[in-house]
């Protein structure tokens, strides 16, 4: 059985020595044949080249595979000249440098370099670099690259597409096609969605997005910059942009709403739930940049007279609806917030406890105009998740919580970067 | 009766229209040959030598058919563009090498289109300032905003406007019996001056961004394998017309300059000289001539280059394509014109330094493009029954062996007077 490295680029062992048992140089590997078929295309011969004459060798004839060293187990001398058949598929010549092109055909890129893996024993192709470090890689300058770009404190991202975003192989090929299908877009983390949805052309994305289901979808968009979720969302029907909307949190939904034009964004409202609507108009008439338009409408409210214990079963029906389940807001009967309750009080507290005799007072609000700094220094400064927003009649109109202003609170260079184009 | 037929059958109108379908890439092509830098270059010809250097235009448009026939049948036949084709078969390194030449051969080159348009304009009385600006607004708007057909159908309509040349030429009413006899009968001289000015002529008239468009082009436009035919007709008839139009620019200079003794050092500089000798009439044809040919190759060079770096680096191109669709690729086009344009409008720029630089650089690119080219199109893997014929490949290559020579001697010869 052969010994490799359990990660190893193609351009790292092209064009490198091969040795025999005895320590002799056989020539130099020229290629590399893998099974066509599969998802992840395994290793089954390497193509040795000396002079004229090549040797095709089965991998399991190999003993060593790394970047330093490729050995085989035999003696030079055995070996007969023999050369690939027509339908093999070899990396450097079918697959290196070949175009990748998305479902609808559309050219994003190159294949760089491509990356070979451990997968449960067999060395596999396991993904192909599309960016600058493929590049710098194959010219040999990788580490000097790297340095360089130190130098303008830049570090130089690894870009690579798993195999098993792209197509099975097959001999011929021309270009490679990113099969990110139905089934695949749903099992991918939604973060890592919006580093494929960002490579592809705008046309494409919105057929990518029309391939996922809505839930998926609203999750992706999620994680993409504001810019590109508009555009998407432009692109759609009416239907099925609503329907998305409905299920992104309503604060996230006004704000990219806000960013739309008011015709399109108004008629959008109209198709959705009239309830989820609701809350989004109610977001959208605030500024987007001050308490009203970072809140959100979904928070947890009870009466003072209620029972920890019903308290706790009511959580239970709301929890799956709201954004933060760790402050309970007691209003009283004129809707005015009377106090507040943060979940561990609430589960620390005797089942038949009354609210209002648990709760805290007075509780610290936010006016509806303060804008985002005043909000994120508030909720620092007295160390909450999530802060009640009130307007002029102390009347609670929702709440923001820390994800909405954590870009405030972090220094510039650990924000959170979002993708785009 | 049969002839008769032949003939009829060649204008059926459904045969008309696929023809009139298919033309564009290479009269575009061979047309930007003749940008700002050819147009000076043969003005000084005319000037300097008379007729004295038109004999060799008959070898050039032989040369330019050749290699711009190749190109146009690579990328009919593979689908795919020439900076595609490199990167394919010759791997990163090459590519790399091949795209660094290309992109500061060409863009030296329309910094010196930009300048055509200056000079040109400046000849009408108006300034840099306002000229330079809105022709290059002009050449971004048309390509970002129109679509391929459109875009094509412009250029097309710009290459018509070379003719003013072949006017100027009748306006000059030379001698015809002698023109013919220099042709037939060439004076060849071995002397610095007129070796010189021969290697520049080949130098200006075959340049590595004319075969990148073509190849791109006729990706871009979809010319498909049944319709090569046309295709090539379409080469051969843009190459025939490049050297037409040089032919007459020669004339034209050759007859009412060089008897006069006048010498210049420009094209500016020859539709100035021609006022006193020729009137205003002429001496306008040729500003509208200059400004013509750098107005062409200032949408070409910037799309040859951007094409060229698409294909190398798999991004999506194409001039029917948004912005959004294609962001590098109309983002190059795009930083082109902006350089292009920009430099010009710094005071005192080097140009002379920077003319000279884009020359010596297409002059080290053009070897290695041809050399490629003939392997690429040798290839049976990728052309199938489309690789050159015994036939051809002994006219490529003597062909080719021959501009190799004549491009490094002019590198040298750069290198020399820089």
């Amino acid at each position: 059985m052969p010994f490799f490295a359990e990660e190893i680029f193609v351009s790292d062992v092209h064009r490198k020595p091969v040795l025999d048992q005895m320590g002799e140089e056989i020539g130099r590997l020229k290629d590399i044949i893998v099974s066509g078929g599969e998802a992840l295309p395994a290793v089954t011969s390497l193509v040795i080249s000396s002079g004229g004459t090549t040797y095709v060798v089965l991998w399991d004839l190999i003993n060593l595979f790394n970047r330093r060293v490729i050995s085989v187990n035999t003696n030079r001398k055995s070996l007969q000249p023999s050369a690939p058949s027509p339908n093999d598929i070899l990396l450097c010549r079918d697959i290196l440098d070949k175009q990748i092109v998305d479902i609808n055909g559309a050219k994003l890129v190159r294949v760089n370099d491509l990356e070979l893996g451990d997968v449960k024993g067999h060395l596999c192709l396991v993904a192909a670099d599309i960016g600058f470090r493929g590049i710098l890689r194959r010219l040999g300058i990788e580490a000097r690259g790297e340095k360089v770009f130190s130098l303008f404190r830049y570090k130089l991202p690894q870009k690579l597409i798993g195999w098993h975003y792209l197509q099975t192989v097959e001999p011929k090929l021309t270009r490679l096609t990113l099969t990110v299908s139905r089934q695949k877009v749903a099992r991918i983390h939604p973060a890592d969605l919006a580093e494929i949805i960002s490579e592809v052309s705008q046309k494409e994305r919105t057929a990518l997005f029309g391939s996922m289901d809505i839930e998926t979808a609203a999750e992706a968009l999620h994680e993409l910059e504001r810019q590109v979720q508009v555009d998407i969302i432009d692109d759609m029907t009416r239907e099925h942009a609503s329907d998305i909307l409905e299920q992104m949190p309503p604060d996230e939904a006004a704000d990219l709403l806000g960013d739309m034009p008011e015709a399109k964004a108004q008629e959008l409202i109209k198709h959705m739930e009239k309830e989820e609507a609701e809350d989004v108009q109610e977001l959208l008439e605030h500024e987007e940049d001050t308490a009203g338009g970072l809140m959100t409408t979904e928070y947890l409210a009870f009466p003072p007279d209620m029972t920890v214990e019903e308290a706790i079963k009511e959580l239970r029906l709301e929890a799956p609806d709201v954004e933060t389940i760790y402050y309970l807001y007691i209003l009283d009967s004129d809707e005015h917030i009377a106090g507040v309750i943060s979940l561990k009080n609430l589960i620390l507290a005797l089942p038949e406890a009354l609210l209002g005799d648990i709760m805290k007072t007075p509780v610290k609000t936010l006016h509806l105009d303060a804008d985002e700094n005043e909000v994120a220094e508030f909720i620092s400064k007295y160390n909450l998740l999530a802060a009640p927003v009130v307007d002029e009649n102390d009347l609670l109109r929702g709440i923001v919580t820390v994800d909405d202003v954590v870009d405030f609170l972090l220094p510039t260079a650990s924000r959170k970067k979002r993708r785009r184009l | 009766m049969k002839l008769l037929e032949r003939i009829k059958n060649l204008f059926a109108k459904r045969r008309v229209l696929i023809f009139l379908a298919v033309i564009g890439p290479g009269v575009i092509a061979g047309n930007a040959g003749n940008d700002a830098g050819g147009i000076a270059t043969y003005s000084i010809i005319g000037a300097k030598e008379g007729y004295g250097l038109l004999w060799a235009l008959v070898l050039i448009t032989v040369a330019l058919a050749v290699i711009q026939e190749m190109s146009s049948r690579m990328g009919v036949v593979t689908g795919k563009g020439f900076g595609d084709m490199v990167r394919e078969q010759f791997g990163v390194r090459v590519t790399l090498a091949v795209m660094a030449l290309f992109i500061i051969a060409n863009l030296t080159c329309t910094i010196a289109e930009f300048a055509g348009i200056a000079a040109s304009m400046e000849l009408f009385g108006v300034h840099k300032y306002i000229s330079v600006p809105i022709s290059a607004f002009v050449v971004w708007f048309v390509v970002l905003k129109g679509n391929f057909k459109q875009v094509e159908r412009f250029l097309i309509a710009i290459s018509m406007i070379y003719l003013t040349y072949v006017f100027s030429g009748f306006m000059a009413n030379p001698p015809w019996r002698e023109v013919a006899r220099q042709i037939a009968i060439p004076h060849i001289r071995l002397d610095k001056d007129y070796i010189l000015l021969f290697i520049t002529m080949v130098g200006t008239t075959i340049t590595p961004y004319m075969q990148f468009y073509l190849q791109s082009a006729v990706v871009d436009k979809g010319v498909r394998i049944e319709e090569y035919k046309y295709a090539k007709f379409d080469v051969y008839a843009g190459s025939f017309m490049t050297i037409f139009i040089a032919f007459f620019i020669i004339i034209a200079t050759g007859t009412i300059l060089h008897p006069a003794g006048v010498v210049v050092d420009s094209a500016e500089a020859a539709a100035l000289a021609l006022q006193p000798l020729a009137g205003n009439f002429a001496s306008h044809l040729f500003a509208i001539g200059l400004l013509n040919a750098s107005f062409l190759a200032a949408f070409v060079l910037p799309l040859a280059t951007a094409y060229g770096l698409s294909e190398a680096f798999g991004w999506e191109s194409g001039i029917n394509k948004t912005f959004r669709e294609a962001p590098q690729f109309l983002g190059f086009y795009t930083a082109f014109i902006v350089i292009g344009a920009g430099v010009i409008m710094i005071p005192d720029v080097p140009l002379i330094k920077i003319m000279f630089l884009s020359q010596t650089i297409n002059g080290i690119l053009l070897p290695i493009v041809l050399i490629i080219m003939l392997r690429l199109v040798n290839d049976k893997e990728l052309m199938g029954e489309y690789v050159n014929s015994k036939r051809m490949n002994i006219i490529s290559w003597t062909t080719v062996s021959i501009l190799i020579l004549l491009t490094a001697l002019l590198v040298l010869t750069s290198f020399v007077t820089l």
